[in-house]
């Protein structure tokens, strides 16, 4: 006879099963190859874009050493100094950031005096109103405007330099899309078609258990995994660029959280596909080529006809890299070859919304299906 | 006590379950039975939340295993087919996961885990993963985790597939074992031998439809039809075994060798007694008359044919 502790156990309450599901689903993960492929993807992204430049003759910092300065007269830049005392000559320095500190000049091999403002300035100038911003951001140019004119002279420089940290991480954030994808693709794509196909759902449904809190514990397990190989990614990359280039961008936060958004949005279109496919290979292959191909050509095709789609999740996408840009660029249209080569790119606003709303919608449609489903064959 | 009321479940045109109701009363083992494609299975799906039913109802201890299968689910425990592990877990961490989604506490959960994996011989592979066991150890499994909550209703889809001979006695015994405890046990199979061993009422259903639902012995005394095979001295000709099948209550007469021979008879003792006398009558020296096959699978062919 059943002990009477059995016979009145009740089991917990939806929102307590849910944590139990997402630990034990999560642990699927932690013992599978699947999050330490992702991680291994993680690696192999910062060191390929942390070493190959470098090691192919564009390192991101260094030191110049007496390297020539072509001195124009300042008129020629059409620019006035207001307070100061009209310069007569500058020179351009063709390097993101330059350590002031470290900065020497040298007029015909002599030590030219310090940067006082009394014998030169170093400047940043910006072209936003002259010249099209293009890819964001606005072009910049260092220089260094002498008060006297040294036009004639022999000028060199050095210097310590570094990549601006907009420029180092707009360069890794162009990969965190991708990395986004391959998680939602491993983490999402036969989450559910996997309890089918695999038949272990023969063991978890006759249980006291409804379909949405097994719905949500597994989302939960797969936000969970996904979140942490971005934010090692984050974190991976914010050392990198401390080390690299002394800080992160202003905006860096902002990108890691659009990634997580990005990620919530490819995982639950994953878990929508993986509850209307009956196999688990076509879940996770339809997953990938989704994101990865069928929708940038959408969106590629639709930007070359001139058409911007708000609406597409991978368009919205671009704000992760694009957010660290200053400022934030904006759509141009260029006439080339007799053609009109758009470039649009997602407001902020726009794209998170986007984001949220594949989000609702995905998961909507996905418990609907999930629980519709049936364990048959 | 589980009841099942007017229960339909189409597949397109196709009817799996068609307007079965049927009571199984507390503390009964009771066998479902039935040919394959018969809806066996697809009624354990329903009653166990695996698919819907297009109409009719299920209870499970008085709760609506339709509408609440949360709340009718929590006192039962359920074998459906071979069901699958995740195979990146241990035994005993599976029976925590499942322990704990029933609310279980922990220490429960720990020394049941440890009773249930002894009573189907797992103890040694506790801590080994999944993913390395047999199609029988994972029945075994399988019949460990449905016994972890102590339910009250235990749901057995064809409990024994998978397993070897062995291993089919030890999960008929654990039944057995239930049974004395005062489970309520329905379970499908295709095995008569062990529906007739350890089932206390059985129900045939064939196209959907439930056939009979009877008490084993009233079951037997149901069939119809009995295989006696007769042993007699000597040789038998073919023109005795012609007359034979010629005489009243004989369905079919079947060779065996020279000197046995197999009488499908239609009836029962007073019938089996004519049939002796009336071969003994016809200067045949009869060295055994002994009724063969189990009384349950007699019927079941009986059943089943007429059905089709």
């Amino acid at each position: 006879m059943p002990e009477e502790q059995a016979r009145h156990r009740k089991a917990p309450s939806d929102l307590m099963q849910i944590p139990i599901v997402w630990s034990y689903e999560l642990l699927k993960y932690l013992r599978s190859w699947r999050l330490l492929a992702s991680i291994a993807i993680v690696v192999a992204i910062l060191a390929l874009i942390y070493i190959l430049p470098p090691a192919l003759g564009r390192p991101y910092n260094g030191t110049d050493e007496n390297v020539a300065i072509w001195v124009e007269d300042f008129s020629a830049l059409n620019m006035s100094m207001p307070g100061l005392i009209p310069p007569q000559s500058f020179g351009t320095i063709n390097r993101s950031m330059i350590d002031l500190d470290s900065l020497q000049l040298y007029v015909n091999g002599t030590t030219y005096p310090s940067n006082n403002g009394a014998s030169w300035v170093f400047l940043q100038l910006d072209f936003a109103d002259e010249l099209p911003s293009f890819m964001g951001g606005s072009p910049k140019l260092n220089a260094v405007v002498f008060m006297e004119n040294l036009t004639g002279s022999a000028v060199t420089a050095s210097y310590d330099w570094t990549t601006s940290k907009e420029d180092f991480n707009s360069l890794f954030l162009g990969f965190v899309t991708i990395l986004v994808i391959i998680c939602a693709t491993l983490f999402a794509g036969d989450a559910l078609v996997g309890e089918f196909q695999n038949r272990t759902g023969y063991l978890i449904f006759p249980n006291p258990l409804k379909r949405e809190v097994l719905f949500l514990g597994k989302f939960c397990a797969s936000m969970t995994a996904g979140t942490l190989v971005v934010v090692l990614f984050y974190v991976g990359l914010a050392l990198l660029s401390f080390l690299t280039v002394h800080g992160i961008d202003d905006d860096f936060l902002a990108s890691m959280l659009f990634a997580v958004e990005f990620l919530l949005a490819t995982t639950a279109v994953g878990y929508f596909i993986s509850s209307i496919l009956k196999g688990s290979t076509g879940a996770i292959v339809l997953t990938f080529f989704l994101f990865v191909i069928i929708l940038p050509i959408v969106d590629g095709v639709s930007s070359f006809a001139g058409v911007k789609i708000e609406s597409s999740v991978t368009f919205a996408a671009n704000v992760i890299t694009y957010i660290v840009l200053d400022p934030y660029p904006v759509d141009t249209s260029v006439e080339a070859f007799g053609f009109t080569i758009y470039s649009y790119y997602p407001s902020v606003s726009s794209a998170a919304i986007v984001m949220m709303v594949y989000t609702v919608v995905a998961m909507a449609l996905s418990l609907i299906m999930f629980k519709r489903k049936q364990l048959t064959g | 006590m589980i009841e099942i009321q007017n229960l339909t479940k189409d597949f397109g045109a196709i009817k799996a379950v068609d307007d079965l109701s049927l009571i199984v009363p507390e503390g009964i083992t009771c066998g479902f039975l039935g040919p394959n494609g018969a809806g066996k299975t697809t009624t354990i799906k329903i009653l166990t939340n695996l698919i819907s039913a297009t109409g009719g109802k299920a209870f499970l201890h008085g709760v609506d295993a339709i509408a609440h299968p949360k709340e009718a689910l929590s006192h039962v425990g359920a074998v459906v087919e071979t069901p699958e592990f995740y195979p990146y877990l241990t035994p005993v961490e599976t029976l925590a996961y499942l322990g704990r989604i029933r609310g279980m506490h922990h220490d429960e959960i720990k020394s049941r885990s440890n009773e249930v994996l002894g009573e189907v011989k797992l103890e040694q592979w506790r801590t080994t993963r999944i993913g390395k066991f047999s199609k029988g150890m994972k029945q075994r499994l399988a019949i460990a985790q449905a016994l972890l909550h102590e339910p009250d209703i235990l749901i057995l889809d064809e409990p024994t597939t998978g397993l070897d001979p062995r291993g089919m006695v030890e999960v008929r015994e654990i039944i057995r074992n239930l049974k004395r405890q005062n489970y309520t046990i329905f379970m499908s199979s295709h095995l008569l031998v062990e529906v007739q061993e350890v089932c206390d009422k059985a129900a045939l259903i064939d196209h959907g439809k439930l056939l009979v639902y009877d008490s084993m012995d009233n079951l037997k005394k149901l069939t119809k039809l009995g295989k006696i095979e007769v042993t007699v001295l000597g040789q038998v000709q073919d023109a005795f075994l012609n007359i034979v099948r010629e005489l009243k209550n004989v369905r079919a007469v079947e060779r065996i060798n020279g000197s046995i021979f197999i009488v499908t008879l239609e009836g029962q003792s007073n019938e089996m007694a004519e049939l002796l006398s009336a071969i003994q009558g016809m200067g045949a020296k009869v060295a055994s008359f002994s009724q063969v096959g189990l009384p349950l699978e007699l019927m079941y062919m009986d059943l089943v044919k007429e059905s089709r």
